[in-house]
């Protein structure tokens, strides 16, 4: 029963014969949360600090989405997914401190397995959210 | 090479270690920070030359002095002093990432540059700099 339902989609693969999609560039992962970062920023209005934070986070993504497209450049010219815009928590400004620790926490695991030219890039950006972190501290 | 760039990194260790104990008598209100950066760079000092040593490398010694970027006589030179110092680690550290596929040395090398960048924007708080954070830690231009 369960193997019947498991390989139904699998026939379906096989017939068809897609290429196999490259995976994913980690770089992408980090490029969308530095734009959700900008994204929640803009809107703490009221806190001194989050424009600056929203701009840092908007160069981010800028230059890691310029180095996912060097690598692999996109087949169309279509921009990348606009950030979409995720209900306002409860408390931003707590929302926006965590977000920031789970950056620097997932650039910082990044940097260990990345090539070495992308590795100083990726650093830069975990001890630039660590900076941010800083400020709100 | 990546021990070159662990030589470099050293170097900006000796001269942030120098330019805290220099900058100790102008920052009496910031005594226990100071104290603190100085340790950090201390330790750090201490395991980037055993790293030197297990790679048949001799570490580079401390030069005599070290000329901040600009002079320093009360305590605004002297903020400015620690982050252009903690801003010249960052920078170092950034270059050792570039250059090494070694992952315990790209651990080391990523907590150098995080901290660093992390004292730096403290020291930018303190001196009231706009915007206080790096974007770019370890780039010129960041």
């Amino acid at each position: 029963m369960l193997f019947a339902v498991a390989a139904a989609p699998l026939a379906v693969a096989c017939t068809t014969e897609p290429p196999p999609p490259p995976p994913p560039d980690p770089l992408s992962a980090l490029a969308a949360q530095a734009r959700a970062d900008a994204a929640l920023a803009k809107t703490l209005t009221a806190v001194p600090a989050a424009a600056e934070i929203a701009r840092a986070r908007e160069t981010h993504a800028t230059l890691l989405q310029a180095e996912v497209d060097r690598e692999r450049p996109p087949l169309s010219s279509t921009a990348p997914p606009a950030p979409t815009t995720p209900p306002t928590p409860p408390d931003p400004l707590a929302a926006l401190r965590t977000s920031l620790d789970e950056s620097v926490r997932d650039a910082s695991a990044a940097v260990t397995s990345l090539p070495a030219y992308r590795a100083g890039l990726v650093g830069s950006v975990a001890a630039g959210c660590a900076s941010l972190r800083e400020v709100l501290a | 090479m990546n021990v070159d760039a662990v030589q470099t990194a050293l170097g900006t260790e000796h001269a942030a270690l120098w330019t805290y104990g220099m900058v100790s008598a102008f920052l009496g209100d910031q005594a226990a920070a100071v104290a603190e950066g100085a340790n950090a760079h201390r330790a750090r000092r201490d395991t980037t030359e055993r790293w030197l040593r297990d790679h048949a490398a001799t570490p580079t010694p401390p030069a005599a002095a070290y000329l901040p970027p600009a002079p320093v006589s009360d305590g605004p030179s002297a903020l400015a002093a620690l982050i252009a110092v903690e801003q010249d680690t960052c920078a170092a550290w950034r270059g050792v990432l570039e250059r090494t596929d070694d992952p315990a040395l790209r651990t080391s090398a990523l907590e150098s540059l995080t901290t660093a960048a992390v004292r730096a924007t403290r020291w930018r708080k303190i001196a009231g700099s706009n915007p206080a954070s790096i974007t770019m830690p370890g780039v010129a231009s960041g």
